[in-house]
């Protein structure tokens, strides 16, 4: 028998969740049937007596100092529609866990519970209606959840294992091969002819589990096809992309500890320590579940970090999203989509659920917006950490060793979450893998953080792996390549039962490490995690096979060589030719006659830098970051805002890990999809020029700092190979460059959407993050304008006349109905320039001589101003460079104040001496002063351009985010 | 005189804020253990051995149900007595910050000790979001709360450079970083609590009044409570993190303006001190 308990609020006005809903209702889809919305949480117990319910009841689901409680029977008065939601039977609950550990401590033993929510709705409605509210409403996505029409018998998920079948494919002809493929393995016929070839020669056909394996290894997610693949460009042979990447990076480490061979990118720290960084994606799942595919990108790099030597601790957390504009009309959806406001919401929320539980501060991340994202948004995460240099080296298991399963149960969740997320996304994608989905569990990833380290500094760890897309056949395939291992399917604690043995072994359950342990330790290790209340099981040894061995209940299932497993992908080879469709320059857009579109009055010029301020790229995201705990664990020395009023943005972040010693660690990043679509090297090096402006701007060196890249793209077709090819070439170019190594990275080449003849393309994401190191965090600055009546200075050159790709020229478009496609002439960033500014803004910094410094992005020099402004709350007096000023020549105010050329910075110093003084070996220019009057006033050629009160800009550019947000 | 005051700071599943608690302590001279309760369950540790106990923020089995409830239920289950005898020794404070001062609520232990007897909750902040940002907090001058001797002279914190040159007495600027924050208790309760001045920490506005309005009190906790102590004035229960603010530079503004000295650090450093002259 099952008992049901609902708990709600005893006063209405508590009932936070439904204002919140009635507000939607009323404001939003003004419908005024709806007189009033109650909600409730309801718990189902199974296995206990009604009387015991009451104690739990009392003790443990509601507080009597504002909430009352029904058990078995209805908590409100009639006159009500109700709808009950929950997950659906099989996806994981995170709060049954709890729930059944703390009834054990009240002592009552829980064979089984859930948890879910009702709504009551009163008012004139029909079902139907409601239905169709709830679903306006979004509170029911049927990935995961389901209205519960009629009560469960049971709680308990049961069923019955398959049997491991085989498939023949030694004989059958190439259509038949494809059809195998379609839709489940996603390899092609060239591949699939070589696993033919490979059972041929073994005479017998492969399992289930042989040929899942084999597709997750050689998935784009996993195998990095296009990356490895030999190229044609225009007809010439160029290197593979990584090689590329790979042979430059390598030139320039002086810092690398290991890149490139690890879950993460590690570099030298001080005394003693390595810190290490990765970025990783989750788009797929994000696009059909935002929340929950949020959740388990994060959860995923944050073990990626903890996977990598014999274990690293996480300690900073970025989200970097690009998505479709959140207002996007509803008609332009194409089918299968979520509407872009709800995977906002939700994908934050999920990023701020999972990093606010595990502690790991939240603290740098943007957002862009491009309509394109509409069917595949792009939801990168990224994750830092820090580890003893003597853990830092990829660890190597040796023979005789345990493999050692760590961490959450195995369910039935994510199955074939590798596989589905190098496909093309249709509007199928949504029904066919919603499996492929899954909710994240954060705190069992913690504690298992917790046992982890706890075991590294006890010497206890020889490898880890982590066990993410692929589940158990890539992280047991990967960390055994080398010895080969033998696996008992058996012997993984499952969370239901009735897996066959290729689910298990295929699951992408999330939470879950694989570790080699020396069998001296596992004692040891297991009284470790006991403590912690942390799960393991042994799988099986590293037996020194070289194959892949894997049985259930000492059964073969699985029994291939592991050098065909890695090795025997063939190289694709891919070619692809500039399209003859590429843009013209933008030249002739200059002319005296386009003046016209150019702001003329004070008002004109207010409304449009307002219109700059409030564009979804630029505005302030402060109400976002204020749901994520970014300064948990204390390090933070510079925090995402600060200033007077603690709303002034700041371009990097600075953390002190080793809180009582002076060293820092600076994080940053930059991405410019819209450029990147324009053109893929000037884009892509914008991109990179971004991050590391950011970086250096607050006192970061470069020298001393590593890069990190990551490529969202289209589905490399011939047209998107194009573009990939120029933006690796950028990145190689910026490392030698700059002398820095990129030392970690991931791609993910699906973003295109197909249905009928609607082919949506990604906007291609090159996000380039840096992150190292610095020996002082004294010597670091914020941008929050600090004295009145200092100095402003631009440092570096803008690139004036190239405004393709600009929020200003988009906005001055689409007011004059015009079309921006046709241009393509972006910022052009001088290369040989960047260094030395780079480096004289440094040595600047360093010695103190800098009151603030922001660099100029989306928005340009008024908004760079603009937002230091807000951080010093006061004003600034801007006088434009009159006529020709050596080179400085500004024919249009207009460009001279909205231009996006990244690697240029708005600098506060004292005087004008001191700045002819700092800056005489690179470009740089007086602006005016900073003023004690909060107003932004812009003088040209001694006539008031326009003169702005900063809290009129500033509720401008605080309140698209806010809208949303509040 | 004890030389060391040896601090119990207390880790359960999804404890997060233990180790710069910790490290708080440490800087402040005490000795502090992180000790997971299962560790006390199985006898490998005691309460017995330390004078201060320390319940850290974080999401303690993921708040499940409500915020710090499983680790409550937990410790009244199994701790009644070891912490009744731990309470009733003069050489003893308890402390529990955020996560862990909704523990101390849910427990009982505060606002007036009776374990296993809730008198007040902490429930979802009005925004019905998380809030993480620093808030102006106004010190009730008339607790005898021994936690905060010296507070009252410190300056700094999110004031503007005017204010911050004559610093209103009684004001701490803390951060916040929670979703269940509200705190709420029946009228009777809370006319008790101010009588016997147990409310220590109220949200301020600008001016240093105690305000209602979000965000300066960011989650509409009644009366702008935000920090309580016990009768004994030997248990704080506050949701703000003083262990955040323990070195100048974890400030967003120590670049722009002068702070003497970190606002958060007082309070352990008076808690080490009360020990040690007990």
């Amino acid at each position: 028998m099952i008992q049901k308990i609902r708990v709600i609020s005893t006063n209405p006005n508590d009932d936070l969740l439904s204002k919140s809903l009635l507000f939607e209702i009323r404001k939003n889809l003004k419908i005024n049937s709806i007189k009033k919305i109650r909600t409730a949480k309801a718990y189902r117990l199974e296995g206990v007596t009604e009387k015991e319910a009451l104690l739990l009841s009392q003790k443990l689901f509601s507080e009597k100092i504002n909430q009352i409680f029904s058990i078995n029977k209805s908590i409100f008065n009639k006159n009500y529609h109700s709808f009950e939601i929950a997950y659906k039977p099989g996806v994981m609950n995170p709060e049954v866990a709890s729930i059944i550990a703390s009834a054990k401590n009240l002592g009552i033993n829980l064979i089984s519970c859930d948890s879910s929510r009702e709504y009551y709705f009163y008012g004139n409605a029909t079902i139907k209606y409601l239905k169709d509210l709830i679903r306006k409403l979004n509170l029911l996505n049927t990935t995961v959840e389901h209205i519960v029409e009629k009560e469960p018998k049971t709680l308990i998920v049961r069923g019955s294992p398959g049997e491991t079948s085989i498939i023949s494919i030694r004989r059958v002809g190439d259509e038949k091969l494809m059809f195998l493929s379609k839709d489940k393995l996603f390899l092609n016929l060239s591949e699939m002819k070589v696993i033919q070839k490979y059972f041929n020669k073994l005479k017998r056909d492969p399992t289930d589990c042989e040929l899942e394996t084999i597709a997750q290894t050689w998935s784009e997610h996993s195998g990095h096809k296009t990356f490895k693949a030999k190229l044609f460009v225009d007809g010439k042979e160029k290197k593979p992309l990584i090689e590329r990447l790979k042979n430059e990076a390598l030139k320039h480490g002086k810092n690398i500890v290991s890149a490139f061979v690890d879950n993460s990118g590690v570099m030298d720290f001080y005394e003693g320590y390595a810190i290490s960084a990765k970025g990783e994606t989750h788009n797929s799942p994000s696009a059909i579940e935002p929340y929950g595919g949020a959740m388990t990108g994060t959860g995923g790099v944050f073990r990626d970090i903890v996977g990598t030597g014999q274990g690293g601790k996480t300690i900073i957390s970025t989200d970097i999203f690009c998505l479709a504009n959140p207002n996007l009309s509803p008609l332009l959806l194409p089918k299968g989509c979520l509407p872009p406001k709800y995977i906002l919401k939700r994908v934050i929320k999920g990023v701020a659920d999972y990093g606010n539980r595990m502690g790991i501060p939240t603290s740098n991340g943007s957002i862009h917006f491009h309509d394109d994202f509409r069917a595949k948004p792009t939801v990168l995460v990224g994750a830092y950490g820090i580890m003893p240099k003597k853990y830092a080296k990829r660890g190597k298991p040796k023979i005789g060793d345990v493999i050692v399963s760590i961490g959450g149960r195995v369910g039935r969740d994510g199955i074939h979450g590798a596989t589905f997320s190098s496909g093309e996304m249709t509007d199928q994608t949504i029904i066919v893998n919603s499996q492929a989905v899954q909710i994240g569990n954060a705190i069992e990833e913690k504690r298992m953080f917790d046992a982890i380290l706890e075991a590294r500094d006890k010497d206890l760890i020889r490898a880890i792996q982590d066990c993410g897309g692929g589940g158990l056949s890539s992280a047991i395939g990967e960390i055994g390549e080398a010895t080969g291992v033998s696996v008992e399917l058996k012997n993984v604690l499952l969370k239901y039962q009735g897996l066959s043995p290729w689910e298990i072994w295929l699951s992408e359950s999330q939470e879950r490490m694989i570790l080699a342990i020396s069998k001296n330790n596992i004692k040891e290790f297991e009284r470790i995690c006991k403590k912690y209340n942390v799960e393991i099981s042994i799988l099986g040894t590293f037996d020194g096979s070289k194959k892949l061995k894997v049985y259930y209940n000492k059964k073969l299932v699985a029994n291939l060589d592991m050098n065909f497993l890695h090795h025997g992908l063939p190289q694709r080879v891919l070619k692809t030719v500039c399209s003859n469709e590429k843009v013209p320059p933008f030249s002739g857009w200059n002319l005296e006659k386009q003046k016209v579109l150019m702001p003329q009055t004070q008002q004109q010029w207010i409304s449009t830098l307002k219109k700059v301020l409030s564009h979804d790229n630029v505005c302030s995201k402060e109400p976002i970051v204020r749901l994520y705990d970014h300064t948990v664990q204390g390090t933070n020395i510079l925090q995402p805002y600060g200033g007077e009023k603690m709303n002034g943005r700041n371009d990097a972040i600075v953390i002190r890990r080793l809180l009582v010693k002076p060293y820092g660690m600076v994080v940053s990043h930059g991405l410019n999809p819209i450029l990147n679509r324009i053109d893929p090297y000037f884009g892509s090096i914008w991109a990179a020029t971004e991050a590391i402006s950011n970086y250096v701007a607050v006192g970061g060196d470069y020298k001393n700092a590593s890069l990190i890249n990551n490529y969202i793209w289209p589905f490399p077709d011939e047209e998107s190979l194009w573009s990939l090819d120029k933006s690796v070439d950028a990145v190689c170019d910026f490392m030698s460059t700059l002398k820095m190594p990129v030392i970690s990275g991931k791609d993910s080449l699906s973003s295109t959407y197909r249905k009928d003849n609607l082919v949506i393309k990604i906007p291609p994401v090159l996000c380039i993050s840096v992150f190292g190191k610095i020996p002082d965090v004294k010597k670091t600055i914020s941008s929050d304008f600090k004295k009145e009546d200092s100095v402003i200075c631009l440092v570096g050159k803008p690139d004036f006349e190239n405004m393709a790709g600009s929020t200003y020229l988009e906005i001055l478009f689409n007011a004059n109905n015009l079309t921006m496609k046709q241009f393509s002439n972006i910022p052009h960033i001088d290369l040989k320039l960047l260094p030395k500014i780079l480096t004289v803004l440094n040595k600047t910094i360093k010695t103190g001589h800098i009151l603030s410094c922001h660099d100029i992005s989306e928005g340009g020099l008024i908004t760079a101003i603009f937002e230091m402004c807000v951080g010093g709350n006061m004003g600034a007096q801007i006088h434009l460079p009159g006529g020709r000023m050596d080179s400085w020549k500004v024919e249009r105010p207009d460009y001279f104040l909205f231009n996006e050329t990244s690697g240029c910075f708005i600098v506060e110093v004292r005087n004008e001496k001191i700045a002819k003084k700092l800056f005489k070996n690179i470009p740089y220019l007086i602006l005016g002063k900073t003023k004690k009057e909060k107003l932004i006033t812009v003088k040209n050629k001694n006539k008031n351009l326009f003169g702005a009160g900063l809290d009129e800009l500033k509720k401008a550019c605080q309140e698209p985010m806010k809208k949303i947000f509040n | 005189m004890i030389p060391k005051p040896k601090v119990l700071v207390l880790k359960a599943d999804g404890t997060n804020c233990d180790e710069e608690l910790y490290f708080a302590f440490k800087l402040s001279g005490g000795d502090p253990k992180i000790v997971h309760v299962n560790e006390l369950r199985n006898k490998q540790e005691s309460l017995k051995r330390y004078n201060i106990l320390a319940i850290p923020g974080g999401f303690a089995y993921g708040d499940d149900i409500v915020s710090g409830k499983i680790l409550a239920v937990e410790l009244t289950s199994f701790f009644s007595e070891e912490l009744k005898k731990f309470t009733e020794r003069k050489d003893t404070l308890i402390i529990g910050i955020c996560n862990g001062f909704q523990v101390l609520v849910r427990t009982g232990l505060l606002p007036f000790g009776t374990m296993s007897e809730m008198q007040a909750t902490l429930t979802n902040n009005d925004s019905g979001h998380f809030e993480c940002r620093w808030i102006n907090l106004k010190i009730n001058p008339n607790s005898k709360c021994v936690f905060l001797n010296g507070l009252n002279t410190s300056d700094g914190g999110r004031l503007s450079e005017r204010e911050a040159m004559t610093p209103p007495r009684w004001i701490v600027s803390f951060q916040v970083a929670h979703g269940e924050g509200k705190f709420f208790a029946s009228n009777e309760t809370i006319k008790t609590m101010e009588q016997s001045n147990l409310i220590v920490f109220r949200y301020v506005d600008d001016k240093g009044k105690p305000t209602q309005k979000y965000p300066d009190n960011p989650n509409g906790s009644l009366h702008a409570i935000a920090g309580i102590t016990d009768p004994t004035g030997r248990i704080l229960g506050l949701m703000p993190h003083p262990e955040r603010f323990v070195r100048i530079e974890q400030h967003p503004n120590w670049r722009r303006m002068k702070i003497p000295k970190p606002q958060g650090l007082p309070i352990f450093g008076n808690m080490i001190k009360y020990i040690k002259n007990e």
